[in-house]
């Protein structure tokens, strides 16, 4: 297997620089902590950024209460090694109405129950600027976002009023109601961060590695009947299938890859041969044309 | 055209992937007049070099044959702009990032826009790159706006430049025509400090000397796009250049842990070298450069580090340590030459912040020398400027900052300039000259020091937090000032 790895170190130093500006440069950040692969390896290099001091901001999980049982788990025993701040934000009142993947449109869920409730969450703790580990290779308005995003009063987006980024420069001071969301990793690809992970032996959660799973299939996806929620078709048995998610989120909405690689090295390999992209497995992006950027436009992430 | 031709080209693929492995990135700028086909260039070069997975090949083919812009041909440039305004009107509104890799090397392609009012987005892909590929349509020649693309290329850094006449199918693969925008272009980056201009004449929608060398020019001899850029050598500084740290942060921890973070912006730098802070003057033994994979012995440009020293230096963030020998000069009046990116003209009435590596300096008056005129590339005098601009400028800085000049050390002599109300970003400029203590102060200046804000900081003492909420409050009452018409220095202790 050919991997480059002689840019990793830089994409690297470039995290860490993004970081240390962000702290010195806004009041009270926070970092968007989603569980995923891109997230393990967003809270690495923001620990080799203060490092041998602390983290000086808190950790924010968004929880739908629709993620994988393995991602809360993992994220629990994260925070817990790593001695981690976490907040953890549920939007209430999507839940008392009892909005969820399987009886409302993907959009409309995704709006109350991860848009709203970021929002919900980032108001309430007061806070100027969000890490997040979105990358510029994941979707098309993605490719077209600053490292330092700004945000007008309601959180939202204008792509056509980005703020001009030069150099290694990021200027974070804000006008009036501003907030910033902050892409320490804009310039890594899907293939980076499993060479990283590798590179670093981080630990990542279990579902990203081929095993065999309790599945149904739904308009030519596979997807993970994770917990006793998942209503089944009169008739339908879920098949054990050998499978692995690309990329984590609520399991009702992550397709699932049938797969055989079961460590690192396989991943990575099938990574770098893949034929499709990583989000063709996010059932909340085809919904609608443009739907990413309308969902940023709102204040998603 | 047909469509299965396009879609897929093993033998390409098998070329690409035949090459010898050289490890690296290089970041590349396309840039040229609006329709000159920068996208479809772009989106030509990833779907032949097999940047394209399969789902995003549906995608296109399906929205082209929606579209049918090109007749029967896939719309490459669908790859790369990505919002809905831009599907819409067809055209490029903001940089789009891209990667691919080859066997050779890891590309960033940096896709910006042609129209006029969009340059200022062109700009800030113009800074990350390392490589420009400026595009001329065959049939037009170089335009307007091929010189300003040219003119902001060269003042943000780009050594390399590759000229890309496109659209030669229009133009029945004309050699002359393709000489003569050669020889066009090469006499205005006479203008320019381009170490090396190469030409290449293309056709992104037949991919004719895209990846695939092409049959219908057998008169050109040079590489193909994918072959320069596999071999280009992207820029490096000198081996020997003076070391500098700006200061990003000041890490304290556990054991009276106390180091300075920051990117090495250039040099080296070992454990045992004697660093000073360029601003006092005060110097210091290199103790320890601790990260979290370990300590290291030496770093160099790049790299991002914490550095311990033997004694307490008293700095923060905006200082710039460098090694002893050549350092920065503690610059309060420089000279530059700047972009304009803000909707909003130059006011010299207006409050602006000089924002250095890392420091963020109150800006005490400013004013405009000179314009670059974008059809003669010539500068003429001018005392204003306006979006899209390149224009000379004299700033006064109401304290010093230690700068280099930017065609030493590029990271520690650009800057951006901030507006001080807003917080927008109005312009991105060079160093081209500094001077250190020129008492900028005359009779008209109002000196805000420790007495006249007494009042204001009653409340303050001398520990470091408290020098810089003084520091703190002293600017914000220039911003206010200033924005009266009054100017101000502020004297730090």
């Amino acid at each position: 297997m050919t991997v480059l790895t002689s840019h990793l170190k830089l994409l690297e130093a470039e995290s860490i620089h993004i970081f240390r500006e962000a702290a010195a440069q806004f009041r009270t950040p926070v970092l968007l902590y989603s569980i995923g692969k891109d997230s393990t390896v967003l809270l690495h290099l923001a620990r080799k950024a203060f490092w041998p001091a602390k983290l000086p901001f808190p950790l924010l999980h968004v929880n739908t209460t629709w993620k994988f049982r393995d991602m809360i788990a993992f994220r629990d025993r994260t925070v817990s090694e790593m001695g981690l701040d976490l907040i953890s934000h549920t939007n209430h009142d999507g839940l008392a109405r009892n909005i969820n993947p399987f009886d409302q449109p993907p959009s409309v869920y995704t709006d109350i129950m991860k848009t709203q409730a970021l929002r919900q969450a980032l108001d309430a703790g007061g806070f100027d600027a969000a890490f997040g580990g979105a990358r510029r290779d994941e979707e098309a308005s993605r490719a077209k976002e600053r490292v330092f995003s700004f945000r007008a009063g309601g959180h939202t987006w204008d792509p056509r009023l980005q703020r001009p980024e030069m150099w290694q420069l990021l200027n974070g001071r804000l006008g009036k109601d501003e907030t910033v969301r902050v892409f320490p990793l804009s310039n890594w690809t899907e293939a980076d961060v499993w060479r990283y992970i590798t590179l670093e032996n981080l630990d990542v959660v279990p579902l990203y590695f081929a095993k065999e799973r309790p599945t149904v299939e739904r308009d030519g996806q596979i997807l993970m009947v994770d917990d006793e929620r998942m209503p089944l078709i009169p008739g339908e048995v879920p098949q054990m299938r050998k499978i692995r998610f690309r990329t984590l989120g609520c399991y009702p909405l992550t397709a699932a890859i049938e797969s055989e690689a079961t460590d690192l090295d396989a991943v990575v390999a099938e990574t770098l041969g893949a034929r499709v992209s990583e989000r063709a497995g996010r059932l909340i992006d085809h919904d609608q044309d443009g739907a990413m950027e309308m969902k940023k436009r709102e204040g998603y992430f | 055209m047909n469509l299965a031709v396009l879609s897929e080209n093993p033998s390409l693929q098998a070329e690409v992937q035949s090459k010898t492995t050289s490890e690296g990135m290089v970041r590349l700028l396309t840039c040229g007049s609006v329709d000159d086909g920068k996208s479809t260039l772009i989106g030509r070069l990833l779907w032949d070099a097999a940047g394209v997975t399969e789902d995003q090949r549906a995608a296109v083919m399906h929205a082209s044959h929606a579209r049918a812009v090109n007749g029967e041909r896939i719309d490459f440039s669908l790859l790369l702009d990505g919002l809905v305004a831009e599907r819409e009107q067809g055209i490029t509104i903001d940089i789009a990032w891209r990667y691919f890799e080859t066997e050779r090397r890891r590309f960033v392609i940096i896709d910006s826009p042609g129209h006029e009012q969009y340059t200022r987005n062109m700009a800030t892909g113009a800074s990350h790159a390392d490589v420009a590929i400026l595009l001329v349509d065959a049939r037009h020649g170089v335009k307007r706006q091929t010189r300003r693309h040219a003119a902001i290329c060269n003042l943000v850094g780009i050594k390399k430049v590759l000229l890309a006449v496109n659209k030669m199918d229009q133009t029945d693969w004309s050699m002359e025509r393709y000489r003569a925008i050669e020889a066009d272009f090469r006499a205005l980056a006479g203008n320019f400090e381009f170490d090396e201009i190469t030409a290449i004449p293309v056709a992104a929608l037949t991919g004719a000397n895209v990846v695939a060398r092409s049959v219908e020019m057998p008169w050109y001899e040079g590489p193909t796009l994918l072959h320069y850029l596999e071999s280009v050598d992207p820029k490096t500084q000198a081996e020997d250049a003076p070391f500098r740290m700006p200061v990003q942060l000041v890490l304290r921890a556990a054991n009276d842990f106390r180091g300075y973070a920051g990117t090495v912006t250039s040099g080296t730098i070992r454990v045992g070298d004697r660093v000073v802070d360029a601003r006092s003057g005060l110097g210091a033994t290199l103790q320890r450069i601790s990260t979290m994979s370990g300590d290291l012995e030496s770093a160099s440009g790049g790299d991002a580090v914490t550095l311990v020293l033997d004694t307490d230096l008293d700095i923060s963030r905006g200082a710039v340590l460098s090694e002893t020998q050549r350092r920065p000069v503690n610059a309060d009046v420089i000279e530059a030459r700047l972009v304009w990116l803000s909707e909003t003209p130059f006011d010299p009435e207006a409050g602006y912040l000089l924002r250095t590596a890392t420091d963020l300096s109150p800006v005490t008056s400013m004013s405009v020398s000179a314009q670059v005129d974008f059809e003669t590339l010539a500068s003429t005098k001018a005392h204003d400027c306006g979006m899209n601009d390149i224009a000379d400028c004299r700033i006064l800085l109401g304290r010093s900052t230690s700068l280099d000049l930017f065609g030493d050390l590029p990271l520690t002599g650009n800057f951006v300039l901030v507006n001080a109300i807003d917080g927008a970003t109005v312009a991105g400029g060079v160093i081209t000259w500094v001077q250190k203590g020129a008492a900028a102060v005359d009779d008209n200046v109002l000196v805000l020091d420790r007495s006249r804000l007494s009042g204001l900081c009653a409340d303050l003492g001398n520990s470091r937090e408290d020098k810089a909420e003084y520091e703190r409050r002293a600017q914000e009452v220039a911003i206010l000032l200033r924005s009266a018409g009054v100017p101000v220095l502020i004297e730090t202790d």
